[in-house]
């Protein structure tokens, strides 16, 4: 049964379509993921599904209604995990949840209930009465994710919740996350970070320039590929100096740290591979050999990497 | 050198890129010089006329001329009719030039009385009906007249220095001082007695007309001459007041810094757009309408508490009278708030960025300011800058100030035009703010 729905949705900004068309649905308790590069359109279309933005065509079902046709209760049930650091700096972090959540119409008891269960679910408990600009980047985040949460909501829009925040704290938030997750909340998360996604999601959608062009479970995903595996060449005087002889084997791609090969047809399997790259004198010690990720997914679709 | 050039070229480009600081830079003085210019008569166009209610009670000839003089004058421009209900026009008389002053319609009302000058007068009497509310402009209507009687009419004062003599010392004892002196401009110059004691005695009305020393600079005369010229001067309005000057000027200054603090307060909504908790109220169960209107309530809050704290200040420091029309006073400070909040919000709504908001604002308030009356008395203006000063949010709520303040004024007195128009566009600002913030999108 979905809980959201995105049919068809059209957003331009100017001449740029920043969604173009784009449809998929998201069941009641999944944890689905929404992964693309920066500029992708993942914030626009979390924009719309919240109705701070409204499309120009297409609709955006929540529960099976129409986001357009219900009145502002249906935000009770949607708790927005934005981007920026949206809560008030000058404030404790009491002040800024006893600010928002006061307005989910939560008795006093009931509200002062949750405040103590989301701080402690996000560890600030012994914060609280801190003044938030004095936090850390991690407090801040896993704050404005406790923000987000307080009226129980069933499902949680997360905008790229981790970025900037040390691997800790990232680590924290996923654990949260997940944790909600198995008490039967809905997620959507929107990330470029693909190992996020891998991570967190059972199933996620790729978008670029506004367009889906890929939706399904990660192991679907990844059947997509030809190949499951990659080789990478390590980075080195070696490797870097017999690069127009690597070239020939197939296209390359370059990380800060590694070539990677996508071969070419002759050269289906790994064996014949490292066979190639031991005749161009490439060391051993430089391969690695890697099972395909969502970042070969999308440099298979789009021809780019997701950071470029 | 080369990276002396190098972030020199680098805060030259990112001051231009900064259009609001570009705008600040240029603009604002440069339209601010165009004011002051204006004002104190370097720029365009010559100072505005100061209107005063002209009543020639007199008739005779000396007192045909200064009526005559003050219609051809440059800085003062002479009432002298008035129209009734049924647009009759019909000349103004005494009673009626009190009234206009008490008023405000005029700030002043000058009478030249049937005792105006005889052929025995020792002095001129003129009678000054007055408004001080407006000082500058008190002190240049009196300056003006006098200036136009000792240039236009020198030759008079001879015959009010005689007459002035006579009175004092009695018609004996003066005739005996004139044959005396007559007696040794003679013995010294040679001429005949009689001829120059006919020529002190029997002094020319018409002459004395016409010995126009405009251009003398001499200001010791005026001195000497200053008490030939009886002004029986009469404040119409403000009699009661304890500070005349601070009551003036805390209108002015009140709307200025009212407006900087409510516009910051508007477009705090862009700071809060770019912190993103205005999006997350968005995305809870808060309508835009609601975050606006709690928006708009909060700064005319502040408005108030601001002008309440300030007019506070100045009653206890400057003994300005607050309490005497005190209800007043706050449906004022309400209009004013209301409008000022508006103002803030339409900029806002214009604008694209909170620099842009606040470039903008700071643009418009300090010119709204000069023109308003918040700097200056508008009557000093030429009547081009009169008329657009009339534009200005500032200009109505500096003048409902000072009829509360000043000029004790009821509900009735401010409710039409002050009220009205102040409330007015608060509202007109608003709609078209809504508006703004729906078509470009702000949100």
């Amino acid at each position: 049964m979905p809980i959201l729905e995105i049919k068809q949705l059209v957003k331009s900004f100017n001449d740029v379509k920043a969604l173009n068309q784009v449809d998929f649905s998201i069941n009641k308790g999944e944890f689905f993921g929404l992964l693309g590069p920066n500029g992708a359109g993942k914030s626009t279309l979390m924009n719309c599904i919240v109705s701070y933005l409204n499309a120009e065509e297409g609709e955006v079902l929540f529960n099976s209604k129409n986001i357009k046709e219900l009145d502002l209760s249906y935000r009770y049930k949607i708790g927005y995990v934005p981007q920026e650091i949206a809560l008030y700096q000058e404030f404790t972090a009491l002040q800024n949840l006893k600010l928002f959540g006061g307005f989910y119409n939560l008795s006093k008891s009931k509200l002062s209930k949750r405040i103590s269960e989301v701080l402690e679910l996000v560890q600030l408990d012994d914060r609280k009465n801190d003044i938030v600009k004095n936090y850390s980047g991690g407090m801040k985040r896993r704050l404005n994710l406790a923000v987000s949460i307080l009226h129980d909501p069933e499902l949680i829009l997360c905008d790229e919740p981790t970025v900037g925040v040390d691997p800790q704290s990232r680590n924290a938030i996923f654990d949260m996350l997940n944790e909600l997750n198995k008490q039967g909340k809905t997620i959507l998360y929107t990330t470029h970070y693909m190992e996020e996604a891998e991570r967190l999601c059972n199933r996620l959608a790729i978008i670029d320039y506004g367009k889906i062009i890929a939706e399904g479970t990660l192991s679907h995903l990844i059947s997509l590929l030809d190949k499951k595996e990659t080789v990478k060449i390590r980075k080195a005087q070696e490797s870097v100096s017999a690069l127009s002889s690597i070239k020939s084997i197939g296209t390359i791609t370059e990380t800060d740290f590694y070539f990677e090969i996508i071969p070419d047809s002759s050269l289906a399997t790994n064996s014949k591979i490292f066979e190639k790259l031991e005749q161009i004198n490439i060391p051993s010690h430089l391969l690695e050999l890697s099972r395909a990720s969502l970042e070969d997914v999308f440099l298979n679709l789009t021809g780019r990497r997701l950071r470029d | 050198m080369k990276n002396i050039l190098r972030l020199l070229n680098k805060d030259l480009l990112r001051f231009l890129i900064d259009k609001p600081a570009v705008l600040l830079t240029f603009l604002v003085p440069a339209v601010l010089i165009v004011i002051f210019g204006s004002i104190f008569g370097g720029g365009s166009g010559s100072r505005g006329k100061i209107p005063i209610i002209v009543v020639n009670e007199s008739k005779v000839d000396i007192a045909n001329l200064l009526e005559a003089e003050i219609d051809s004058s440059n800085s003062l421009r002479s009432i002298k009719n008035y129209s009734d209900e049924q647009g009759n026009l019909l000349p103004i008389n005494e009673d009626k030039a009190k009234e206009f002053v008490k008023t405000g319609k005029y700030p002043a009302a000058l009478i030249l009385p049937t005792n105006f000058f005889t052929d025995t007068s020792s002095s001129l009497i003129i009678k000054y009906y007055y408004d001080p509310r407006n000082e500058i402009e008190s002190q240049l209507i009196q300056g003006t007249i006098q200036q136009t009687i000792f240039t236009k009419m020198p030759k008079l004062f001879p015959l009010l220095m005689q007459n002035q003599a006579q009175s004092f010392l009695g018609t004996v004892k003066a005739d005996s001082f004139k044959t005396d002196i007559a007696g040794m401009v003679s013995s010294y110059f040679g001429t005949d007695e009689n001829e120059v004691l006919e020529s002190m005695t029997n002094l020319d009305i018409a002459e004395m007309m016409n010995g126009d020393t405009s251009d003398s600079n001499s200001t010791s005369s005026f001195d000497v001459m200053n008490n030939l010229i009886k002004f029986d001067s009469e404040q119409l309005v403000g009699t009661e007041i304890k500070n005349p000057g601070v009551t003036r000027i805390v209108g002015g200054w009140a709307i200025m810094f009212l407006l900087f603090t409510l516009t910051g307060a508007a477009t705090s909504i862009f700071e809060e757009k770019q912190e993103g908790t205005l999006k997350r109220f968005f995305c809870m169960p808060v309508s835009k309408s609601q975050f606006l209107w709690a928006k708009y309530i909060y700064s005319i809050l502040l408005g108030i508490v601001q002008l309440f704290v300030l007019f506070l200040f100045a009653y206890f420091l400057y003994d300005v009278d607050i309490f005497s029309n005190f209800s007043n006073l706050m449906i004022v400070i309400l209009a004013s708030a209301a409008a000022a909040v508006a103002f803030g919000m339409i900029i806002t709504a214009f604008s694209r960025s909170l620099a842009q908001a606040n470039g903008i604002a700071t643009l418009f308030i300090l010119i709204m300011s000069a023109l308003g009356g918040s700097w200056f008395p508008v009557t000093l203006f030429p009547d081009w800058m009169q008329f657009i000063s009339k534009f200005t949010l500032t200009y109505w709520s500096v003048e409902a100030f000072l009829q509360v303040l000043w000029r004790d004024a009821s509900i009735q007195d401010i409710l039409f035009p002050y009220l009205s128009i102040l409330i007015g566009i608060a509202i007109a600002a608003n709609y078209a703010a809504i508006y703004l913030f729906k078509k470009r999108q702000v949100f």
